[in-house]
């Protein structure tokens, strides 16, 4: 009769086990990063044992052996991939929208066909005012489309910086938060509801490294990762209880280099996936468009300054600088002060002549500047277009591999309530059992 | 496949998100007409876009230029117009003077009007234009003509005028100069005179000489070549005026033939988007009532 009640008992501790189980998959099913969690049970059997073979003789009840977690390494790892690829899409298309309206915002290209076309006015009208301080102000309009320009740039290189800096140390907190779940993963005894937490912490904080670059994971029994950054041959950031850090470098030229700092030695990262290999695509496409907006800038101020020195202003003087550089070769100041300044004439041509303007159309013709803008904006586009079309596909591989994960490790509430009441009758029954053995020994003791 | 309960919530936010950021998409190519928010969303009609923009600005600058280049041409035209009939006034004054019976004061009265003749042409010649300028002026500017004290008249304009841009490489001169006008009237072997030289002498030969038959049909002869010359210089303008006429029209023939170029690369199809975002909306509807009815799906209503 003691093995009846032991087994109702045992039933009891076993399935109260399996209900605390199934309510923390009810309560926890709309917290990111938890898998679904079960209960492990197993029949416990007293055993008559020989040199030769052990023999069940009699059941003696059901004992939790564990607590399983759903999770599939492989669809953690197809989940870690497809977020390092969409990830570094969705920063590179951030990146290269800013510069798209850095070069699209200030009307560059505008201005320069307004100020090539004040020339026009004053070429009809060589000795009048009116269409001088026009083409004065049109200069303006030029010069301050290009500082504006040039600082638009700059100001996107700097949030360049401060998001690549702020990203890394992201990471490195990430990192060193993992090597804290390594140690803890080493303390646990595996198949606990500690050692189960402590996975779906892993597994959290992989995904988010995984969202910053591309990382390699190996894991061993007791599920400790090493961490390689940049892909399976990268260098080490994260190895047992040990975590590196991780540096970012963005050179004049706009190549962005990332480092790994791990136990006191430096490797080269080559990080091809996550945002932070979307901010070395933004960084290069900016430099270039950097160099190409100078280049253009620098082009026209020497170019218009040519054709003023070419010719005479209306008071027949030769002409004078019309724009100068400062700083930096976009930053663009109208020197001219005086609408007469402007050297419309020929040398030798009089008030009335405009011989020296055509200079400008044909400067117009061959430095193609309003052309040049266009192209840097257009290259711009286009790179952002492709970007635009890949992170769509790269969305639902995405979507995809995360259902995917979720069908293993989710949580479904229909499921959860059919366990439950499975496992809530199956505690009532074992209750039974208990009052079936109260019941069978009272009746022995009743025997007169 | 189970689907977990937030795998649910969470594809369901998604369709009902990508579904409102669609028909937001929309309505912003309906409410502003254009079908491309920024260059990337079509790269070769961004392009196209502004090489369009460009000759559109191109030739707004140049419309104005031909006007002033038209109104100039036009002034020309006027103004030739009234030195012709001055001209001819004087040669029918030199056939007048070709008689040997004239009296004193017959001469002196044509050679009086030839004077006024003279100094009306020398105010025709340094007429002002729109621009403020002397219509005859060379690129030295000034004016063209000088009334010395005595009487007679110097030609003293330099250089040519400046030609005015039309179009792109194209330009037009859109005067004369009095040189042009007034000089270039073959005098003898001598070389070459101007109207104003032609007719004080005239004057000077009808005051002193009692014969003027001679001076009379020797400025008949130049006057006849001064008058062909205002008829070419007004036929050249006139030539160039019509050649801006044409220029100026094909020119809004391209801009309408570009507006509808950058019409149908730019503007939304209101029909299509209209259609599309009604299909959406449609869509979005269909999909919060599932979702509504989905989610209200639980087993545990049941447990009772």
């Amino acid at each position: 009769m003691s093995d009846l009640l032991n087994i109702g008992a045992s039933g009891i501790r076993a399935y109260q086990n399996a209900i605390s189980t199934v309510s923390e998959n009810i309560a926890n099913s709309g917290v990111e990063g938890y898998s679904k969690r079960s209960t492990n049970l197993s029949e416990v059997a007293a055993s008559t044992t020989t040199i030769t073979r052990r023999e069940v003789t009699a059941a003696s009840g059901v004992i939790t052996t564990g607590i399983a977690r759903s999770g599939d390494p492989i669809k953690e790892a197809a989940v870690r991939s497809s977020a390092s690829d969409l990830a570094s899409s969705d920063s590179a298309i951030q990146w290269l929208d800013r510069i798209q309206s850095a070069l699209t915002n200030n009307k560059l290209g505008d201005q320069l066909t307004g100020f090539f076309n004040s020339a026009n006015a004053v070429a009809a009208d060589p000795s009048a005012t009116a269409p001088r301080i026009t083409m004065l102000d049109a200069a303006e309009g030029a010069a301050s489309a290009f500082t504006a320009t040039g600082t638009a740039l700059a100001g996107i290189a700097d949030s360049l910086d401060l998001s690549a800096q702020d990203s890394v140390s992201t990471f490195n907190g990430l990192a060193a938060a993992l090597a804290k779940v390594n140690d803890g993963l080493s303390r646990n005894v595996p198949g606990t509801n500690g050692s189960a937490q402590l996975l779906d912490q892993r597994d959290q904080l992989l995904e988010q490294m995984s969202a910053i670059a591309n990382v390699a994971v190996t894991a061993d029994d007791v599920g400790r990762v090493t961490v390689r950054v940049g892909g399976a041959t990268g260098p080490v950031i994260v190895q047992g209880n040990d975590s590196g850090s991780l540096s970012y470098a963005r050179g004049n030229d706009g190549a962005v280099a990332y480092q790994v700092h791990f136990g006191g030695n430096i490797y080269a990262a080559a990080i091809s996936g996550g945002a932070l290999a979307g901010i070395a695509d933004g960084a290069q496409r900016l430099a270039e468009a950097q160099q190409q907006i100078a280049q253009v800038a620098t082009g026209f101020v020497d170019g218009v300054n040519q054709v003023q020195a070419a010719g005479v202003d209306l008071d027949g003087n030769p002409g004078a600088p019309m724009f100068a550089a400062g700083a930096s070769a976009t930053d663009i100041s109208v020197v001219l002060a005086s609408p007469r300044g402007i050297a419309a004439a020929a040398p030798g041509g009089g008030p009335l002549d405009n011989a020296n303007l055509v200079g400008l159309a044909t400067l117009r013709r061959t430095g193609a500047f309003e052309g040049e803008v266009g192209q840097v904006t257009t290259d711009t586009a286009s790179a952002l277009a492709a970007k635009q079309t890949i992170a769509d596909a790269q969305a639902t591989i995405h979507d995809n591999a995360v259902a995917d994960r979720d069908s293993v490790s989710g949580v479904s509430l229909d499921t959860e309530a059919v366990d439950l009441l499975k496992f809530q009758q199956a505690y009532s029954a074992s209750s039974r059992v208990i009052q079936a053995a109260r019941d069978i020994f009272q009746s022995i003791l009743e025997i007169r | 496949m189970q689907v977990s309960t937030n795998q649910f919530y969470n594809s369901a936010n998604a369709m009902m998100t990508s579904l409102t950021s669609q028909a937001d998409k929309l309505q912003s190519q309906i409410s502003t007409g254009k079908r491309l928010q920024a260059p990337s969303d079509d790269v070769v009609a961004y392009q196209q876009l502004q090489l369009i923009a460009r000759a559109n600005a191109d030739d707004s600058s140049y419309a104005a230029t031909i006007t002033t280049a038209k109104a100039l041409l036009d002034q020309g035209d006027t103004t030739l117009t009234t030195i012709t009939a001055q001209v001819q006034r004087a040669q029918e004054l030199a056939i007048k003077a070709n008689n040997e019976t004239l009296s004193a004061n017959d001469r002196q009265s044509i050679s009086a009007e030839l004077r006024g003749i003279v100094q009306t042409l020398a105010q025709l010649a340094n007429t002002q234009d729109a621009r403020g300028n002397a219509l005859f002026a060379g690129s030295q500017g000034g004016a063209p003509v000088t009334v010395n004290a005595d009487g007679t008249v110097t030609i003293n304009d330099t250089g040519q005028p400046a030609a005015i841009p039309i179009a792109d490489s194209q330009s037009v001169v859109a005067t004369e100069t009095a040189s042009d006008v007034f000089g270039g009237i073959l005098d003898g072997a001598s070389g070459t005179t101007d109207l104003f030289s032609v007719l004080t002498t005239f004057a000077d030969a009808l005051d002193t000489d009692a014969s003027p038959v001679a001076a009379s049909s020797t400025a008949s002869d130049a006057l006849k070549s001064a008058l062909d010359n205002v008829a070419n210089s007004q036929a050249s303008l006139g030539a160039r005026s019509a050649r801006l006429t044409m220029l100026s029209s094909a020119m809004t023939d391209a801009g309408v033939a570009r507006e509808t170029q950058r019409s149908a690369l730019e503007d939304t199809d209101v029909t299509t988007a209209i259609t599309e975002l009604q299909k959406t909306m449609t869509i979005l509807q269909a999909t919060q009532a599932s979702f509504t009815k989905l989610s209200s799906l639980s087993l545990f209503d049941y447990l009772k």
